[in-house]
């Protein structure tokens, strides 16, 4: 595998508050990585970053082994949608698509075509005149069309609505598939695009929490379902990341299972199953156990983490 | 994994040329507002202006003598000089609108504002031709039909052969160009608190340059000096202040970085 990015010890301030607080990664060349966290946590920054746009307070950035900033080699390879960006006032959607493609030495015209007609997007009609879901669709347009070797999507979702966004996945898998690249998306849709992620790196309050292969997070943890009683005496003094509870039923998500304790579950009767990636995210950034809300009130609680 | 991770090495950009023109192009994507606005608040000026001339053609009497005089008198208008105010404001906002969009984009801050002064000298050029174009038209037409002047002003040198005046214009085109990069620059790293600070400044500089020149009693020199440069020299010493602010734009922008 080759390093297309690497990361270290990299941070930004601004005034007295770490946006970014030492941060040290590296993606590798083709991958889809989900960049999660809470809102606020840095991952516009990181991405910021990444991209030259921003300059670090200390730490070093090599994308393709050179620093990005003002690295006119390494930024044409470089295509950063931001939930956030700018367009001139006077722009027109078909204006930011008529000059997209002088920017990005790999844009496929076709595929963009293709895409303004499944998303319906109005190029006559002016980017802030937009919907925020049709503003949204432009910048998906362009960074899928744009066939970046390095792309970034920042939570590229932001109004549109469940067909569109449905849309976005199938086309970005369909086209990574064909035009194999690395793709950052960052995001806190978790479970919607956990399908798609091969790699996630979590973060918050600027710190990296998670640099790890999705599956070997969805295998740190498991969900035991099954009686009571049962569950609770298989999970013992096992730490407790979420705990549900329907009437007699009770599903617990503990750490990793070895297989033999896995086997023993099962013998004992009890379902094993998957955690979801958003509730070990959301576990790992609150380092709460469980969701108030859905929790019933019951005098047994397990005293929590 | 055995093997090492390789680190795979840096492209090559595309040549600086077409990186610059992509910017100018960018600038030029919508041409309403850089190119279009401008023509059309010419063209209501030149309106109004045919209205006035044609109020005091008509209310002055019909000699020979007067006429002359009341046409000489519109060679002091200051009406085409608004458009070259205009060029600084399009400037402040080109840089403004642009610059987010560009550096999304992949551009760096350097191919960005080099893009930019590209796009403004293409501009100030395009616009002096048209300018000096329309001043042949007005004498052409002796004054559109009413000994007016708008674009021949004593302010480009009435006696000036054409290329000279059409020099004079570009660099005042090009001034204010230069200006506004500067003050749009700022705008982009500082906001409206840095451009403000900078007036307050610049306000005070000008006040004691203006104090100091009264106090040593050199207003004379100071007029001999403009004598002595001559119009053409004046013109030509503005080009020094365009360059001053061009690179102080570039200065300003290479640590820009896009706000929201």
């Amino acid at each position: 595998m080759s390093t297309i990015v690497e990361v270290r010890g990299l941070t930004k301030r601004f005034g007295s508050l770490a946006a970014v607080d030492d941060v040290s990664f590296r993606l590798e060349e083709g991958g889809i990585y989900g960049l999660l966290g809470r809102n606020g946590a840095g991952k516009t920054t990181l991405m910021s970053l990444l991209t030259g746009q921003e300059f670090a307070t200390s730490g070093t950035i090599t994308v393709w082994g050179e620093s990005p900033v003002e690295n006119a080699g390494v930024l044409e390879r470089v295509c950063f949608i931001k939930e956030s960006q700018k367009y001139p006032d006077d722009f027109k959607a078909k204006h930011v698509l008529k000059i997209a493609p002088r920017f990005f030495p790999n844009w496929d015209q076709d595929f963009a075509d293709r895409l303004i007609e499944e998303f319906r997007v109005p190029v006559d009609r002016k980017m802030k005149k937009l919907s925020r879901g049709q503003f949204s669709a432009v910048g998906v347009i362009v960074g899928l069309a744009s066939r970046a070797p390095l792309t970034f999507f920042d939570e590229p979702y932001l109004g549109l609505d469940a067909i569109a966004r449905q849309l976005f996945y199938d086309r970005l898998l369909a086209d990574y598939s064909e035009h194999p690249r690395t793709i950052v998306l960052s995001t806190h849709l978790i479970d919607e695009v956990s399908d798609l992620l091969e790699h996630v790196i979590v973060i918050d309050d600027g710190a990296l929490l998670v640099d790890s292969p999705a599956d070997e997070l969805r295998g740190s943890a498991t969900t035991v379902v099954g009686g009571r009683d049962a569950v609770e005496r298989f999970v013992g003094s096992r730490e407790v990341l979420h705990r549900d509870a329907i009437g007699g039923l009770v599903s617990l998500t503990v750490a990793g299972l070895s297989p033999a304790e896995q086997q023993a579950a099962r013998a004992a009767g009890l379902e094993l199953g998957p955690v979801s990636l958003q509730q070990l995210v959301v576990r790992l950034t609150t380092g709460r156990a469980v969701d108030f809300q859905e929790q019933p009130t019951d005098t047994d609680k397990e005293p929590r983490a | 994994m055995t093997a090492l991770p390789l680190t795979l090495a840096a492209p090559s950009a595309r040549p600086l040329g077409s990186r610059l023109v992509n910017v100018a192009r960018l600038h030029a994507a919508n041409p309403f507002t850089i190119f279009w606005t401008p023509l059309y608040v010419v063209g209501l000026i030149f309106a109004a202006n045919w209205v006035i001339w044609w109020i005091v053609r008509t209310a002055a009497p019909n000699n020979p003598e007067t006429v002359q005089g009341v046409s000489n008198g519109f060679q002091y208008s200051g009406a085409s000089l608004w458009i070259f105010v205009y060029m600084m404001v399009i400037a402040i906002m080109a840089m403004n609108a642009s610059f987010s969009l560009a550096l999304g984009f992949g551009s760096t801050r350097r191919d960005f504002i080099l893009g930019t002064g590209l796009t403004f000298v293409g501009l100030a050029a395009l616009y002096s031709l048209i300018y000096i174009l329309l001043a042949g038209i007005e004498t052409w037409t002796g004054g559109w039909g009413l000994g007016g002047a708008m674009f021949n002003s004593i302010f480009f040198g009435l006696e000036s052969p054409w290329w000279l005046r059409l020099f004079h214009v570009f660099a005042l085109f090009l001034f204010f160009f230069a200006i506004g990069s500067a003050f749009g620059s700022m705008y982009v790293r500082w906001k409206a608190r840095g451009l403000s600070l900078f007036f307050v400044i610049l306000s005070a500089v000008l006040l004691g340059i203006v104090a100091l020149i009264t106090v040593t009693a050199s207003w004379p020199a100071v007029g001999e000096f403009f004598v002595a440069v001559g119009f053409t020299g004046a013109y030509a010493l503005s080009l020094v202040i365009s360059v001053i602010a061009g690179v102080s734009a570039y200065g300003i922008l290479r640590k820009a970085t896009p706000r929201s």
